[in-house]
C-alpha cells in the first residue's frame, strides 16, 4: 500500500496507530495471560459441572489468509461462468438470484465446512440455537424482492388485504422483550420502571422524532431511511447525519437523559456491536427509523424468528443453490485477465491441494479484509481498509436445566439487563410451541466494544474458556442470582469480524461507494459491509445487486 | 419395691394407654383421609385394632420369664412402629394396591404390641398389690388415659402437630416410658444396658423423624389449603395436591382447583355431554388435558364408543388417576379402560404431528394463567385441532367463568370464530367454581340440542341446556381481540380479570 500516492498521508498516521495499537494490544493480551496463569497456579473458583468449549470460525483459512502461507503451484484447472466466493446470505442471496434468472453454470465457494456465515447455527438435545444473526424484522411494504422470498420460503402464508399473512410459528411469540432495571424485571426495553419524569419527557420525545423520520421523505421523494439503505434519499439534510457520531448527535439535540442514552447505546452496540461514539447518527437513527413494515396479522415492526434464529432463513436461501456450492475450499488468489474473465487460485482444505477455477465473471461475496489479501487489484480499488470497522463479539449458548425468575414479568424472547456489558440473552426455546420445558438454551450475546476492535479481537482470540465463563458466568449471576448451580453447558463462539461497524461517514463516505465498484466488468463485490449495516436485508439485497450486475454484464 | 416405683408402673399404664389409643385413632383417621367413608374406615380399624389387642393378649402368656424386660422391649417397638406408621402410610399410598394390607398390617402389628403391655404390666405388678387394687388401678389410670388421647388427639395434636408429627411424639412417648423404667428396674431386668442403648437410639431416630415430618407435607403448603393434605407430589410439571375434607376429595395442580368431588359432576357433565349427545355416530374421541379421566368417565357412558384418546402432559397425574383406590372409584376406573389410550405428551406438539380424525374433542386445559398454557388457547392450536376434527365432529374447549372474566371466556369464544368454527358458548354453575363456561365448536352450523340424554345424568338435562345457552348481560358478548402466538392477549386479560377478584 505505501507505494500509492493516494495513501501517503494515511500511512504515515497508520505506523503511529500501529504503535499504540501495539502497546494497547500488548497490555491486554498480557494481562489476560497473567491472570490465566494466576488461575492455573490457584485453581479454585473453576466452574467444574460446566461443560462446553470456545469455537468460531475457521482459524487455519485465517492463518493461509493473513500470513500468505506459501501454497504449492495449481496444477489443475477448471471452468465455470460465474463463479461466486462466500457462502453467507450475500453469496446464497446471490445464488438464488443466477438461479430464478435461469443461469445455471455458477459455483459457490465457501471454506468453512458448512454455509450461512453469521447465520450459522448449532443444536443439542434441548434446542437448536443461532451462533450468530438471531432475527429479521418484517419486510418494509415497498421491498418487494424481499417479500417474494418470504413468500417463497413460506414465511409469508399469503396476502389478505393487500398485507403479508406471516406465517404464526415464525412472529415472535409473546411474550417479546424485557428489560432488568432497578432491581426488577419490566416488559419491553425501553426503560420505564423507577425512572423520572424528566426522562420520560426526553424519551418521549426521541420516540416522537422517529415517527416523523419514519415518514420524512427527502427532496428526492425518497425516504430519509430506507431499507436497503442504498434507497434512502441523497438529500444533503439527512447524509450529512452520518457526519457526526449519534452521541455528539444527541448531545446537539440535548438529550441528557442517562436511561435513553442507555437504550440508545444499548441499541447499538446490538445492531452494530459498537456505543454511540463509535456509529454515526446517520446509522444510528436508521435502526429505528427505517423500519415501516406492515402485516395483516402482526404489529408493525413485528420481529421474525425461529430457534436456530436466521440459520433458518439462511437454509431457505440456500435450498435451490444446493448443488452449487463446494464447502472446505478456498479462494486466496483472485485477479483479472486482461482480456476478460477472472482466475481465482483454490486450496481445498482437506487435501491441501490447490487449483484454479477460470470464471468469465466473479462475486465476491467476502468481507473487504479478505478481498484485499486475495484480490490482486486490491490497491486499485479506491478505499481504505482503515474504514472499514469490523466489531468482534462472544456469543454464548447456555443450556439451563432451570432458569432463576427474578421479580416482575417472566421470560421473554430478547432478555436484556440494564447498564452491563452483554446485551443480554435470547430465549432459544422461545418458538417451541410445548407448554413446558424444563430445560433451555439461552444465547447470549455479548459485543466486545470496550477497546478498539483490534485490540478486542486480539483480547478475545488470547482468553481461555475459563477466563469466557468468568466474564459471562458473573454477568449471569447479577442477572438472576443462583443460575451457575443450573447450568449444564456454556457453548462459546468468538466473532473476530463479527460485522461491519457504520462509523461516522463511513456509509455516506467515498471509501463505501469506490469499494462496490466492479472491476473491470468482470468482478463483481457483494458484503454487508459495503452497506456498513449488517443485517439480513441489505446481504440479501447486496446478493441480489452484484447478481444482477452479473447478468446485465453477460448481455 | 418402693413407693416410687409404683407410681412410675402405674404412670406408665397411663401413658400406653393414652399412646395405644392415640395410635387407633391415628390410624381411623389417615384411613378415612386417604381411602374416604369415614364411618367404614373407623369401624374396621377400631375393630382390627381391638382384635389385634386380644391377640396380644392372648400371646402374654406365652411370656414367662424376664417379663420386666419383655415390657421394655415391647414399649420400644410399639414406639418405633406406632411412630413411623403414618409416614410409612403417606408414602405407601401412591400404590394404592397394597396400601389397604399395609394398613391393616400395621394396625394389628400395633394391636397386637398394645394388647400385650397391660397383661404383662399386671403381671409385674401382681405381687406388688392385691389382685382387687390392681384391677381397680390398672383399669382407672388405662381409663383416664383414653379419655385424655380422646380430647388431646383432635383438640390439640391434630391442629398444632398433624398426623405425622403426633405419631413420632407418641412414639417418643412409648420409648421414653420404656427407657425411665429400665432405668429404675436397672437391677431387675437383664441386659439392661442394651435396653437402654436401644432405647436411646430410638428416641433419636423419632426425634429425627418428628423434625422432618415437615418435609412430607410441608407446614407451608398445608396453610395454603383450608382442608387436609393427602397426597402431594412434584412431578416434573406441576405439583399435584390432593385435600381432603369430610367427603369431599380436591385435586389441586400449582395451587389451583381442579375439581372437587361433591360438584364436580357438573362440570364433566356440561362438558361432554351437550356435544357427545349431539352425536349419536360419534365413535372416536380425543381429550386434551383431563388427566383425571373424569371427562373420559363420562364419555365411556356411551356404548357406541370405539375409542378415547387422552393427551395429557403429565404421566405422574395419569398414573396417579390410575392407580389410587380412592381416585379410581372417583374416575370410575376410566382410564383403565381397554377403549382409553393414554398419551403422555405436550399437546401443541402432539396435535401438530397428528393425522388422525375424531368425532368429539374435550379440550381441558388448566385455565390460561400463563404464556405457556397460553399457547393452547391461540388460533394457530384450534386451527391444528380444527384439522383433526371430523367434517361433522364437535370440539369443546374449557374457558374459563364468563362472570368473573367475561372477556377471557369471550377470547376464546372469538378465536374458535377466527379459525372458521362456528362455536355454541354455553356455561352453568359450579359451586367451587363459580359460573363457568364451555365453548362448543363445530365446522358447520350443524349443531342440534340433544332432546334427550342417556339416564343417571345428575345435572345435565334438554331444558337445562336452554338454559346454559342464554347469556344474561352481565355476562354477555364483549369484543375482544384474537389470542395469538404473538400477543398472547388471553393471559394478559385472564390475568386483569382474576386480579380484581382474588
Amino acid at each position: 500500500m505505501s507505494g500509492q500516492p493516494f495513501y501517503k498521508k494515511e500511512s504515515l498516521r497508520n505506523g503511529i496507530s500501529r504503535r499504540a495499537f501495539l502497546l494497547k494490544a500488548g497490555i491486554v493480551t498480557s494481562g489476560i495471560l497473567l491472570s490465566g496463569c494466576i488461575k492455573k497456579i490457584k485453581p479454585g473458583n473453576s466452574y467444574k459441572n460446566i461443560k462446553g468449549s470456545i469455537k468460531g470460525p475457521n482459524a487455519k483459512a485465517g492463518h493461509i489468509l493473513r500470513d500468505k502461507t506459501p501454497l504449492p503451484v495449481p496444477t489443475e484447472a477448471r471452468k465455470v461462468k460465474t463463479l461466486i466466493i462466500g457462502s453467507g446470505i450475500s453469496g446464497l442471496s446471490a445464488a438464488r438470484w443466477l438461479k430464478i434468472q435461469g443461469h445455471h453454470d455458477f459455483e459457490l465457494i465457501e471454506l468453512e465446512d458448512h454455509i450461512g456465515g453469521n447465520s450459522h447455527s448449532g443444536s443439542n438435545a434441548v434446542s437448536s440455537y443461532p451462533l450468530g444473526a438471531h432475527y429479521v424484522t418484517i419486510a418494509n411494504n415497498e421491498d418487494e424482492l424481499l417479500l417474494d422470498f418470504f413468500q417463497e420460503c413460506g414465511a409469508i402464508t399469503h396476502y389478505e388485504k393487500g398485507l403479508p399473512v406471516y406465517d404464526e410459528y415464525y412472529l415472535c411469540f409473546d411474550p417479546e422483550e424485557r428489560l432488568l432495571i432497578n432491581g426488577q424485571w419490566q416488559e419491553g426495553l425501553v426503560p420505564d420502571f423507577g425512572i423520572k419524569p424528566e426522562d420520560r419527557d426526553q424519551i418521549k420525545r426521541f420516540f416522537r422524532l422517529i415517527d416523523n423520520l419514519k415518514q420524512a421523505k427527502g427532496t428526492d421523494g425518497r425516504y430519509a431511511f430506507d431499507i436497503p439503505l442504498d434507497n434512502s434519499s441523497a438529500d444533503e439534510k439527512f447524509r450529512d447525519l452520518d457526519k457526526s457520531s449519534f452521541k455528539e448527535y444527541l448531545k446537539q439535540e440535548g438529550y441528557t437523559s442517562p436511561y435513553l442514552l442507555w437504550y440508545l447505546n444499548y441499541c447499538c452496540k446490538d445492531d452494530y456491536g459498537q456505543q454511540t461514539d463509535k456509529v454515526s447518527a446517520w446509522a444510528g437513527l436508521h435502526y429505528f427509523a427505517a423500519r415501516r413494515g406492515k402485516a395483516a396479522n402482526a404489529e408493525s415492526n413485528a420481529v421474525l424468528t425461529w430457534p436456530e434464529g436466521n440459520g433458518w432463513l439462511m437454509k431457505k436461501l440456500a435450498e435451490g443453490v444446493k448443488e452449487h456450492v463446494k464447502q472446505g475450499a478456498i479462494c486466496y488468489h483472485i485477479a483479472t485477465v486482461p482480456n476478460g474473465g477472472i482466475i481465482a487460485r483454490m486450496l481445498d482444505l482437506k487435501t491441501n491441494k490447490t487449483y484454479t477455477i477460470e470464471a468469465e465473471k466473479a462475486i465476491l461475496a467476502t468481507p473487504q479484509f479478505v478481498n484485499q489479501k486475495i484480490f490482486e487489484g486490491a490497491p486499485k480499488r479506491g478505499f481504505s481498509l482503515d474504514k472499514l470497522h469490523y466489531s468482534p463479539w462472544f456469543i454464548a449458548n447456555i443450556t439451563l436445566n432451570n432458569l432463576p425468575q427474578g421479580k416482575g414479568a417472566g421470560l421473554c424472547w430478547d432478555n436484556v439487563p440494564y447498564n452491563t456489558a452483554s446485551v443480554g440473552y435470547v430465549n432459544a426455546n422461545q418458538q417451541h410451541v410445548n407448554a413446558v420445558e424444563n430445560k433451555k438454551v439461552i444465547t447470549y450475546y455479548l459485543p466486545l466494544c470496550d477497546y478498539e476492535p483490534r485490540v478486542a479481537r486480539l483480547a478475545a482470540y488470547t482468553r481461555t474458556y475459563q477466563q469466557w465463563l468468568d466474564i459471562v458466568i458473573p454477568e449471569l449471576e447479577y442477572i438472576h442470582p443462583g443460575i451457575t448451580d443450573n447450568i449444564e453447558q456454556v457453548d462459546g463462539w468468538i466473532w473476530g469480524h463479527g460485522m461491519i461497524a457504520p462509523d461516522v461517514n463511513y456509509i455516506w463516505g467515498a471509501d463505501r461507494k469506490n469499494a462496490q465498484q466492479p472491476i473491470d466488468g468482470s468482478l463483481f463485490f457483494a458484503h454487508t459491509d459495503l452497506s456498513g449495516i449488517s443485517i439480513f436485508e441489505e446481504a440479501f439485497h447486496q446478493g441480489i445487486k452484484a447478481a444482477k450486475q452479473v447478468l446485465s454484464s453477460y448481455v | 419395691m418402693n413407693k416410687k416405683l409404683h407410681v412410675l408402673l402405674l404412670l406408665s399404664v397411663f401413658v400406653v394407654a393414652t399412646c395405644g389409643l392415640i395410635y387407633e385413632l391415628i390410624a381411623g383417621t389417615l384411613a378415612s383421609y386417604l381411602l374416604g367413608d369415614s364411618v367404614t374406615q373407623f369401624s374396621t380399624i377400631i375393630g382390627a385394632y381391638l382384635f389385634s389387642m386380644g391377640i396380644g393378649s392372648w400371646v402374654s402368656k406365652y411370656f414367662e420369664k424376664n417379663i420386666v424386660y419383655w415390657f421394655i422391649q415391647l414399649e420400644i417397638l410399639v414406639g418405633i412402629v406406632g411412630g413411623t406408621s403414618s409416614t410409612i402410610l403417606f408414602l405407601v399410598f401412591e400404590n394404592a394396591a397394597s396400601f389397604r394390607i399395609i394398613l391393616y398390617s400395621l394396625v394389628g402389628l400395633t394391636g397386637i404390641l398394645v394388647g400385650l403391655e397391660i397383661p404383662l404390666l399386671m403381671r409385674i405388678l401382681k405381687d406388688r398389690y392385691e389382685f382387687k387394687d390392681l384391677v381397680s388401678r390398672v383399669f382407672t389410670f388405662d381409663y383416664i388415659g383414653a379419655l385424655l388421647a380422646s380430647l388431646v388427639f383432635p383438640l390439640l395434636l391434630i391442629p398444632y402437630l398433624g398426623l405425622v408429627k403426633t405419631s413420632y411424639l407418641v412414639g417418643i412417648l412409648n420409648v421414653t416410658v420404656a427407657l425411665i423404667v429400665c432405668v429404675n428396674f436397672k437391677k431387675e431386668v437383664k441386659a439392661a444396658a442394651y435396653l437402654q442403648t436401644s432405647a436411646i437410639i430410638s428416641i433419636l431416630g423419632l426425634l429425627i423423624g418428628f423434625v422432618y415430618a415437615t418435609t412430607i407435607t410441608s407446614y407451608a403448603e398445608s396453610m395454603t389449603y383450608s382442608d387436609t393434605i393427602i397426597y402431594s407430589k412434584s412431578t416434573s410439571y406441576q405439583r399435584i395436591v390432593l385435600t381432603k375434607k369430610g367427603k369431599v376429595l380436591r385435586l389441586f395442580l400449582n395451587g389451583n382447583l381442579q375439581f372437587s368431588s361433591d360438584d364436580e359432576y357438573r362440570y364433566h357433565e356440561a362438558l361432554v355431554h351437550p356435544g357427545l349427545q349431539a352425536l349419536p355416530g360419534a365413535k372416536d374421541i380425543l381429550v386434551m388435558g383431563g388427566g383425571d379421566g373424569l371427562a373420559v368417565r363420562e364419555i365411556l357412558r356411551y356404548p357406541q364408543i370405539r375409542s378415547v384418546t387422552l393427551v395429557d402432559l403429565d404421566k405422574g397425574m395419569t398414573e396417579l388417576f390410575k392407580s389410587n383406590t380412592m381416585l379410581l372409584a372417583l374416575n370410575k376406573r376410566s382410564l383403565l379402560s381397554p377403549k382409553v389410550k393414554v398419551i403422555n405428551a405436550d399437546a401443541f406438539t402432539w396435535t401438530r404431528e397428528q393425522k388422525r380424525k375424531f368425532d368429539f374433542i374435550v379440550i381441558d386445559f388448566p385455565d390460561p394463567s400463563n404464556f405457556s398454557v397460553g399457547k393452547l388457547y391461540t388460533n394457530t392450536f384450534y386451527s391444528l385441532v380444527k384439522e383433526m376434527l371430523a367434517p361433522n365432529g364437535i370440539m369443546v374447549v374449557q374457558s374459563t367463568s364468563p362472570y368473573v372474566a367475561p372477556k377471557s371466556f369471550w377470547t376464546v369464544d372469538k378465536t374458535l370464530r377466527s379459525v372458521g368454527l362456528h362455536t355454541i358458548p354455553y356455561h352453568n354453575y359450579v359451586p367451587s367454581f363459580g359460573d363457568w363456561g364451555y365453548v362448543m365448536a363445530t365446522k358447520n352450523i350443524t349443531y342440534k340440542k340433544p332432546d334427550h340424554y342417556l339416564p343417571g345424568m345428575r345435572f345435565i338435562s334438554a331444558g337445562g341446556l336452554n338454559q346454559m345457552l342464554y347469556f344474561p348481560p352481565d355476562m354477555a358478548r364483549v369484543e375482544t381481540e384474537v389470542n395469538k402466538l404473538n400477543n398472547q392477549v388471553l393471559v394478559k386479560y385472564f390475568e386483569d380479570e382474576w386480579a380484581a377478584v382474588l
